[in-house]
């Protein structure tokens, strides 16, 4: 049954193709069809697979299938390789799953667009790309899936492109992305040409031998992949590209920031675990910067007038507790608030898809009184947004965030700041969460209600909310009697934190402050926002730097991009394009005195025959 | 000649069968599509013959024909390449060409030749193979009487092509009066004793003689000036079938007699062969840079790929026969594709040559477009098409053979090349012209892509990506088949 794996891969490819080839001439059900079905196709296989690898594990947890190689030359053997293990299975199964429920979604939402078969395309294509990064078992695989990803966050953030700001802002994300990209690839050479494999698990093996603790060359090459993994994550420095990604359609943004894309840093750094392992500053890092973006990004999502806006916020500040995870070292903690986020971050952007397409509008502070029309989507961001802000015991968000509180506290690595902040984000993350949802379902309806949600609008829906309900269950703590099995089951590849045994009254303690502190976030939200306060939205000029996310595309136009084009227009007739110019003159003069010799007589080129004879003859005896 | 003898030959005798039985049914009552339908049957039953006959090689028979996987190989992809020529022809001939059906008995004799060549182990049967194959392209080169330029250009053909046979067969003949044999093996012995003093003063001077020859089929420099002028007046298909199937014929001959096993050439026929690819690969992508004529962009174009194949031959060892060997599979299809392209593309009165008519094609044909992209790309050497892998395996044979020089003009020359097919790829995604055009009742934009061409550039468009990411699947069989040469 696991044969199967590489289907996973294939079958969203191929209906992308067919849809880029065809899909001008394919009906829109045939499209819908095609679209949502592969990804549906390809998720049945994965659960399928899931429940073969659980059932009965292959030998060490791990299940390689390797297809083909497609060149090879020294020790540059690029396989087509797949490799499935605990980490990369569950990867797979939220790629796949919440993919579908967004195609699904889609293809309701998307139905009077004139593009419809174009979005299908590239969807599929993301999807196939995100599952590629997934389960490449080397390097330049792995790339490929990753430039992949890139690629189609560029054509889809700029799906409408004749509006040139949409345009704009997919340019933005690929270019800011491509920092990144750039650092990522340098490290992979890096790896490559020092450690002589492009295999990722080889590559791991050879460094943990041969590399020290803290040595510089893993240092640069954790540092590098980090670059990487920040870029496409949409961590500081490199995060300001994802706000303006709101410009692609809903469904697209819940795929970006759910399913794919910004998930593809966290799982970069859990693969390569041993090197960040191996480089303990940089992973002290990795925690700094996850806790710094996720504190930041959660001050810029309370200012946001724009409903996306702020869930693009609160993306980057949830992606920053899993970096945060990460940097404790606490693996399967990231791994399982990638899961539930994926739940419950698609499930409140296709709910806002819902309220925006039913009244036109994104700013909240025109919105307002929607819950009585728009009951489903009302519901979707309670649940949705309850798991966000962590509402104990029965929501998923919960879980995961508790159990990376619980490290940042408790863990080897953590210390009571980086709990401390991780407490100031659940709350910021509560009052921005019900401060949104206050906004926009309670108080005076001030909009017409202009659509209702169809079919599958509302089945992806359900079955997100119960999934943002449920998906905690997967791993609850053992102090409580739970069983932490998610946890349990990645260990065999991502190594658990040792054990720190402290007494049931702590640990009660931290579980009870952290249930303070979502009440206290909604309790705040309800005094500031609540129906009976007045709709202003406030000026002051704190919230004027949040609304602009502290200013960094300010700062970044002002120190990178200006400098840069006044360099590029300084240099335009710079002494460096004379020769590469010069080198191009020469050959249309080479093409020139060439040009002579076709004079198309054939007496010339008979001519031409014998002098070419007698030439090699003559070089021939002068040679001998 | 037992029976083996007979099963051996199977596919050479098919596709002359064919012929006649074309020639009978000519006679009796013209129909095109019967005609077609029966050059095709003709190819595959030749084909199929491939298979059945694989289990008595290798084999010789008489002194003429050398029967191993080596030759079945060739003789496969030949075969394989003149039926896309069928089915790329159909409805060009159908467009254009009253009496359409001798232009399948003239390419399934052409294509006899050019499997004789591949299977021929002495200088008679590489005489009648070269000759077979060319007194077929000058009726073929010219058979759209009504156009002056074709018939231009087969007379062009014919005088240039007899002036090279001539010098070819006096080579012959005094390798012949030196050595008083008519092996071609001789020519595998003077490649190992390479350096100039082992060899008698004849032999090599009969070699050189031998390589002008070759090297007018192949279109290298310096005897390549017919190449634009002919790509340019034959009809479409003959153009595709002389990049395919004439040059790959011919060069299938030169792998086998002139590669050596045990290392790279050197000596006077490594200087040579070396001037020679030195000079195509500049000269191809030098004199194609400017070009606006499409066909005559890939005629240069040709000259520079059969440079980079030369590349292969020299670096010789054991990569260098597969390396060439994939080369010139992945430069078949690719160049067959390209010309279906502009095949599908041109109606009743002109062919799609000039640049401009590709302009825009991609708004308005967007599959012909795509297709057209891929196999630039692909002669262009971009990764994931046929032409980078095929790339690739001959400069990791150059670079085991440490053949520098060749190598260095290889990689800058194929930057040349970049720029003219991109040149074509820009202009065919470039925004068409307003919509002021009036409309011909020709035009070649709204023009349908009927069934068989359809098929052809599917499987055309689908084999150059196989080959581009899938390459063991021929790598590996090319490897065993090239191992005893030499």
């Amino acid at each position: 049954m696991l044969q199967l794996l590489w289907l996973v891969v294939a079958i969203p490819v191929a209906s992308a193709t067919l849809l880029a080839l065809f899909g001008s001439n394919l009906s829109r059900r045939v499209v819908a069809v095609l679209g949502a079905g592969s990804v549906g196709v390809a998720a049945l296989i994965t659960l399928l697979i899931g429940a073969v690898f659980l059932a009965s594990p292959p030998m060490g947890n791990v299940y390689v299938q390797h297809l083909w190689t497609w060149m090879s030359s020294g020790g540059f053997t690029p396989e087509i390789a797949f490799y499935l293990d605990p980490v990369s299975l569950l990867m797979l199964l939220v790629v796949t799953f919440v993919g579908f429920l967004i195609h699904l979604y889609s293809v309701e939402y998307m139905h009077d667009d004139e593009g419809y078969a174009r979005f299908f395309a590239y969807m599929n294509l993301f999807v196939a790309s995100m599952i590629t990064l997934v389960l490449a078992n080397n390097l330049l695989l792995l790339y490929l899936g990753w430039e992949g990803v890139g690629l189609c966050s560029f054509l889809l953030i700029g799906f409408w492109y004749r509006d040139p700001q949409n345009v704009r802002a997919a340019a933005k994300a690929f270019i800011v992305t491509r920092f990144g990209d750039t650092a990522f690839a340098v490290g992979l050479l890096l790896l490559f040409t020092r450690l002589g494999t492009l295999d990722i698990q080889d590559a791991m093996h050879r460094a943990a031998m041969q590399w020290s603790t803290g040595s510089s060359i893993a240092t640069a090459a954790a540092a590098l992949l980090l670059g990487g993994a920040v870029a496409k994550s949409a961590q500081l420095p490199l995060q300001t590209w994802l706000p303006d990604a709101m410009a692609g359609p809903t469904p697209t943004s819940a795929l970006i920031h759910a399913a794919t894309m910004v998930t593809a840093g966290v799982y970069l750094i859990a693969r390569t675990h041993v090197l960040f392992t191996l480089a303990p500053s940089i992973q002290f890092l990795v925690a700094i910067i996850g806790t710094v973006t996720m504190l930041l990004a959660a001050f810029s999502a309370l200012a946001q007038r724009d409903m996306k806006r702020v869930l693009a916020y609160s993306t980057i500040s949830q992606i920053g507790y899993m970096f945060l995870a990460l940097g404790l070292g606490a693996w399967s903690a990231a791994m399982f608030h990638f899961m539930t986020h994926a739940f419950f971050k698609a499930l409140l952007f296709l709910a806002a898809g819902v309220v925006i397409h039913a009244v036109h509008e994104q700013d909240l502070y025109r919105m307002g009184g929607l819950r009585k029309e728009l009951r489903l989507a009302f519901w979707a961001f309670v649940i949705g947004g309850s798991a966000l802000a962590g509402l104990p015991l029965i929501t998923a968000g919960f879980f995961s965030k508790d159990l990376i509180l619980w490290q940042s506290w408790a863990g080897p690595n953590g210390n009571a700041w980086f709990w401390a902040a991780g407490m100031t984000g659940a709350l910021l993350t509560s009052l921005y969460t019900f401060r949104m949802i206050l906004l926009a379902f309670y108080g005076p309806q001030q909009l017409h209600v202009r659509a209702k949600s169809g079919l599958a609008v509302r089945v992806s829906l359900v079955v997100l909310c119960s999934l943002s309900l449920v998906g905690g269950y997967v791993d609850t703590p053992p102090h409580f009697g739970g069983t932490p099995a998610l946890s349990n089951f990645l260990n065999s590849v991502l190594p658990p934190l040792e054990e720190v045994h402290i007494g049931p009254i702590t640990e009660t303690m931290t579980v009870l402050s952290a249930s303070t502190v979502f009440a206290l976030g909604l309790w705040l939200a309800y005094l500031i926002f609540g129906p009976k306060r007045s709709r202003q939205p406030a000026q002051n000029l704190l919230e004027q730097l949040w609304l602009a996310g502290w200013g960094f595309d300010w700062l970044y136009d002002k120190l990178l991009v200006r400098p840069f084009q006044w360099i590029a227009r300084k240099s335009a007739a710079d002494p460096v394009d004379v020769p590469i110019n010069g080198l191009a003159q020469v050959t249309v003069l080479g093409y020139r005195a060439l040009r002579l010799t076709q004079t198309g007589q054939v007496r010339w080129y008979a001519a031409g025959l014998a002098l070419g004879t007698a030439a090699i003859l003559a070089i021939a005896f002068v040679a001998r | 000649m037992s029976r083996t003898d007979f099963v051996a030959l199977l596919p050479l005798m098919i596709v002359p069968a064919t012929a006649v039985i074309l020639m009978i049914a000519i006679a009796i009552r013209r129909n095109h599509k019967a005609v077609a339908v029966i050059s095709l049957g003709g190819l595959v039953a030749a084909f199929g013959s491939l298979a059945f006959a694989a289990s008595v090689l290798p084999r010789q028979v008489s002194a003429f024909f050398i029967l191993d996987s080596y030759s079945f190989l060739y003789m496969a992809i030949l075969l394989c390449a003149a039926a896309f020529v069928f089915l790329l022809a159909y409805d060009y001939l159908n467009r254009r060409q009253k009496h359409p059906e001798e232009f399948y008995l003239l390419v399934l004799l052409a294509t006899t030749g050019a499997m004789v060549l591949v299977a021929s182990r002495n200088f008679a049967a590489f005489f009648l193979g070269l000759e077979l194959l060319s007194v077929a392209l000058y009726a073929l080169i010219a058979y759209v009487r009504a156009e002056s330029i074709s018939i231009e250009a087969g007379i062009k053909y014919l005088v240039l092509a007899a002036s090279s046979s001539s010098v070819l067969l006096f080579g012959m003949a005094l390798i012949y009066a030196e050595s008083g044999s008519m092996e071609l093996s001789q020519f595998t012995a003077a490649m190992i004793h390479s350096t100039g003093h082992a060899n008698p003063f004849l032999v090599v001077t009969g070699l050189m003689l031998v390589l002008t020859g070759a090297g007018f089929k192949l279109a290298v420099v310096p005897f390549h000036l017919w190449t634009p002028d002919v790509y340019e007046g034959a009809p479409l298909p003959v153009t595709a079938f002389i990049a395919s199937v004439s040059k790959g014929g011919m060069f299938a001959l030169l792998l086998r007699w002139f590669h050596v096993n045990s290392g790279d050439i050197t000596g006077v026929p490594g200087l040579v062969l070396s001037i020679l690819a030195i000079a195509s690969m500049l000269t191809g992508n030098l004199l194609a840079l400017r070009q606006t004529n499409v066909k005559r962009i890939l005629a240069y174009s040709s000259i520079a790929h059969m440079g980079y194949l030369l590349v292969a031959l020299l670096a010789g060892g054991a990569l260098g026969a597969p390396a060439a060997t994939y080369y010139l599979t992945a430069y078949m299809v690719t160049i067959l594709g390209a010309f279906g392209v502009m095949t599908a593309l041109s109606g009743r009165q002109h062919e799609a040559m000039s640049l401009d008519s590709y302009r825009g094609l991609f708004w308005r044909r967007p599959l012909l477009a795509a297709a057209f992209t891929t196999m630039l790309f692909s002669l262009a050497g971009i990764p994931f098409t046929a032409g980078f892998l095929g790339k690739f395996y001959v400069l990791m044979a150059g670079a085991s053979a440490s053949r520098w020089v060749l190598l260095f003009t290889l990689i800058v020359s194929s930057t040349i090349g970049l720029f003219y097919y991109l040149r074509i790829v820009v202009v065919m995604y470039a925004q068409p012209e307003g919509a002021g055009e009036t409309e011909n009742p020709d035009d070649t934009r709204t023009l349908p892509v009927p069934l068989p061409a359809t098929l052809a550039l599917a499987a055309l468009t689908g084999l150059v990506f196989l080959l581009g990411v899938y390459p063991i699947l021929f790598w590996d069989t090319m490897v065993a088949v090239t191992r005893n040469l030499g």
